[in-house]
C-alpha cells in the first residue's frame, strides 16, 4: 500500500498545519477597537436609528448606517467595508428583537467588550407585541409606533450622554428638541387617522410589518403574509382576504417597497371578480426609509409619507 | 489581522469541503451540499418550536440533526428504493424543505425563521464574531475554532479510513469482497459531509460552502488522474481561492463569499480550457497536430 502511506504522510502534514494555525490563532488577541481621535464614531444598522443619532449629535460625531435606503434588514449582507466600519466604531446601535438576524447575536456577544446597544432594550417588554405562543419572540418593527420610537430615542440619548461627557449638555438639548418633534409627529398621526371614517379604518398590506402602527393609532391591520417572508401564503389566505375586503367594502390596499407587488395584485384581481373595485393605495415604507433628500428620507418624513398615503387612499 | 482571520477561516472551510467534495463528485453525489442547505429548514423550525429560542447553538443542533437525516434518507432511497442518487437527492431535499415551509406557515408564521436569518453566517463577520469568556477575555474568532475543529475531524477521518473510503468509492464490489462494509463507510462519509457543511453554513454562509464543495475538486479532477494528488491539489486550490478571493473582495468592496466563489469558478474554467489531460484547447491542438501529421503522411 504505497499510495496509502503517501496519503497518510501528506494528510498528516495538513492536519499538523491546521493544528499549528489554530494554535497561532489562540496566542493572538483581536485588535484594539477604540479609535484615537476625539470624535465619536457611531455606526447604526438601520436608517431609522441613524436618524435618531444624527438628530442628537448633529455635527459633533460621525454617524453611518450599514443598511442604506431600500435595504431589507432581513436580506442585508455585510461587505468588507462594513466590517471595517464596525471595527472602527466607538459606539454601535442596532434595533434588536431579531431584526438583524444573526448579526444581532454577534452584536449581543460583542457587547461584553465594546459599546454595542440595542435601541429596543429599554422598552418595557409588556409594550411589545408577541403574536406567537412562544415567550420572548417579539415583533421587531417598533418604529411604526412613534411613542415606542421615542423610548428608543431616549435610550440612545442616555447612552450617548454617558459616553461623551464633553458634548453631553449639547446632546441633552438636541434630544429635547427631537423628542418634542416626535411628540408632535405622534399627535399628527393620531389626528390624521381620525380623518378616515371609523368603519374604513382597516389597512391591508402584503407582509405583517404594521402591527405596532395599528395598535398605536387604532387602525386594524390585515396582512397576506406573516412576519417571516418564508411563510408563503396559501390560496385560502387570498380567498379569505378577498372575502374580507369585499365584505367590509375596503377602498384600497397597500404595497410595500420590500415585498413583490404581484402578491397583493392577486388580491385586487380576486376582489374585481367578486364585483368589488379595490385600488392599490400606494407604496408604504416598511423596513427601510426612502432615499436621502426625498421626503421619506428621514424618520419623521417616512412616517408622514406613510400616513398621508394611507389616509388619502382610505378617506 | 481581519484579513488573516477571514483567509484562515476560508482556508479551513475550503480544505474540509474540498476533501469531502472529492469523494462526493466521484460518487456522483456532488449536489448533496446544496440539498443539505435546503433540507435543514424543518430542523431549524422544530428546534425553535421545542426551545422557543433562535440563538446559534439551538439552530445548529436542529440543523445538524436534519443534515445527518438528509444524507441517510438519500442513501436509504438510493439503496432500498433502487433510485438513482440524483433522483433520491432531489426527492429528499425538496420534500424536507417543503415540510419546513409548512411547519413555518402552520406554527411560526409570526417570527422570522429561515436559514438565511438564523443559521447562515457571513464570512465577513468572522473577525467580529468573537469567542469572549464571561470575564471579558477575548479568545479569538468563534468561526476559526469551529471550522478548525471540523477540519481536524475531517482530516483524521480521511487518514484513518483512507483505504476503505478509496475502495468503496472506486470499486465497491471489490471492497465488499474483502469484507469492507460499503454501507457503513458511505454513512460515515455522509455523516462527515453533514457535519462539515452544517458547521460551515453557520460560520461562512451557504453559497460559499456549496461552491467549495464542488468547484475545487472538479478542477483538480480535470488536472490529475491520481486520486491522492486530486485530494492534495484540492486542498491547495482551496487555500489559493481563499487568499485571492479575499483580496478581490477588498479591491471591489464587495461580498467576500461571492468573490471567493467567483475565483473558484474561474479556476475551474481555466482548467477546463487548458488542462493537459482533457482541456478543450489542448485537445484541439492535439487534434490539429494529429490531422497535420496524417495529411503529411499521405
Amino acid at each position: 500500500m504505497i499510495v496509502n502511506k503517501a496519503a497518510i504522510k501528506s494528510l498528516a502534514s495538513l492536519l499538523f498545519l491546521s493544528i499549528l494555525l489554530m494554535y497561532a490563532s489562540c496566542s493572538r488577541t483581536a485588535g484594539e477597537m477604540a479609535n484615537s481621535d476625539g470624535r465619536m464614531n457611531i455606526v447604526t444598522t438601520t436608517g431609522m436609528i441613524e436618524d435618531i443619532v444624527k438628530n442628537i449629535v448633529q455635527d459633533s460625531a460621525d454617524v453611518i448606517s450599514l443598511m442604506g435606503p431600500g435595504v431589507d434588514p432581513h436580506l442585508y449582507k455585510a461587505t468588507q467595508g462594513d466590517l471595517k466600519r464596525l471595527k472602527d466604531a466607538s459606539l454601535i446601535f442596532y434595533n434588536g428583537l431579531h431584526l438583524e438576524g444573526k448579526l444581532g447575536d454577534i452584536f449581543k456577544n460583542l457587547g461584553k467588550i465594546k459599546l454595542v446597544m440595542a435601541v429596543s432594550d429599554d422598552i418595557p417588554r409588556e409594550r411589545l407585541i408577541n403574536n406567537t405562543t412562544m415567550g420572548g419572540q417579539y415583533d421587531p418593527h417598533i418604529w411604526f409606533d412613534v411613542s415606542l420610537w421615542k423610548e428608543a430615542a431616549t435610550y440612545v440619548s442616555q447612552s450617548l450622554i454617558k459616553n461623551d461627557s464633553i458634548n453631553g449638555p449639547y446632546y441633552a438639548q438636541n434630544t429635547a428638541t427631537y423628542l418634542l418633534k416626535l411628540d408632535s409627529l405622534h399627535a399628527y398621526v393620531k389626528q390624521k387617522i381620525t380623518e378616515i371614517p371609523q368603519d374604513q379604518r382597516i389597512m391591508v398590506t402584503a407582509h405583517d410589518a404594521f402591527e405596532y402602527f395599528g395598535q398605536a393609532y387604532n387602525i386594524r391591520v390585515e396582512a397576506l403574509q406573516g412576519i417571516s417572508t418564508m411563510s408563503e401564503f396559501g390560496s385560502r389566505d387570498v380567498v379569505d382576504l378577498v372575502n374580507f375586503i369585499t365584505e367590509k367594502k375596503i377602498k384600497a390596499v397597500f404595497v410595500e417597497s420590500s415585498v413583490p407587488e404581484k402578491y397583493i395584485r392577486s388580491v385586487v384581481e380576486g376582489c374585481r371578480k367578486k364585483g368589488h373595485e379595490v385600488i392599490i393605495g400606494g407604496t408604504l415604507y416598511s423596513d427601510a426609509m426612502g432615499n436621502k433628500g426625498t421626503p421619506a428620507g428621514s424618520y419623521i418624513g417616512m412616517v408622514r409619507t406613510n400616513v398621508n398615503t394611507i389616509v388619502n387612499a382610505l378617506k | 489581522m481581519d484579513a488573516f482571520w477571514i483567509i484562515l477561516t476560508g482556508s479551513f472551510v475550503s480544505i474540509s469541503c474540498g476533501l469531502l467534495g472529492s469523494y462526493l463528485i466521484l460518487r456522483r453525489m456532488a449536489m448533496v451540499g446544496d440539498a443539505i442547505s435546503h433540507a435543514v429548514l424543518p430542523g431549524i423550525v422544530i428546534a425553535f418550536l421545542i426551545s422557543g429560542q433562535r440563538d446559534s447553538i439551538t439552530m445548529l443542533i436542529g440543523a445538524g440533526v436534519l443534515g445527518v437525516l438528509t444524507t441517510f434518507l438519500i442513501e436509504f432511497l438510493h439503496k432500498r428504493g433502487n433510485l438513482q442518487t440524483d433522483a433520491s437527492i432531489g426527492v429528499t431535499f425538496t420534500w424536507l424543505f417543503a415540510l419546513g415551509i409548512i411547519l413555518i406557515s402552520a406554527y411560526a408564521g409570526q417570527v422570522d425563521l429561515d436559514q438565511d436569518c438564523v443559521l447562515h453566517g457571513e464570512i465577513a463577520y468572522v473577525p467580529i464574531d468573537l469567542w469572549i469568556t464571561s470575564t471579558g477575555k477575548i479568545i479569538g474568532p468563534r468561526a476559526v475554532f469551529i471550522t478548525g475543529s471540523v477540519l481536524i475531524i475531517i482530516i483524521s477521518f480521511i487518514i484513518i479510513g483512507y483505504k476503505e473510503l478509496f475502495l468503496t468509492t472506486f470499486d465497491p464490489a471489490f471492497a465488499a469482497a474483502i469484507d469492507i462494509s460499503t454501507a457503513m463507510w458511505h454513512y460515515l462519509l455522509m455523516g462527515a459531509v453533514s457535519l462539515a457543511t452544517v458547521a460551515s453554513f453557520e460560520s461562512v454562509g451557504a453559497i460559499l460552502v456549496v461552491a467549495l464543495l464542488i468547484a475545487p475538486p472538479a478542477t483538480a479532477y480535470l488536472l490529475t488522474e491520481k486520486f491522492l494528488f486530486m485530494l492534495i491539489l484540492t486542498a491547495f486550490l482551496g487555500i489559493f481561492i481563499s487568499v485571492t478571493g479575499y483580496y478581490l473582495a477588498v479591491s471591489i468592496d464587495g461580498s467576500i463569499a461571492g468573490a471567493m466563489s467567483t475565483i473558484a469558478g474561474l479556476l475551474f474554467a481555466l482548467a477546463f480550457l487548458f488542462s493537459p489531460k482533457e482541456g478543450i484547447i489542448i485537445t484541439w491542438l492535439k487534434n490539429r497536430i494529429i490531422k497535420k501529421e496524417l495529411s503529411e503522411s499521405f
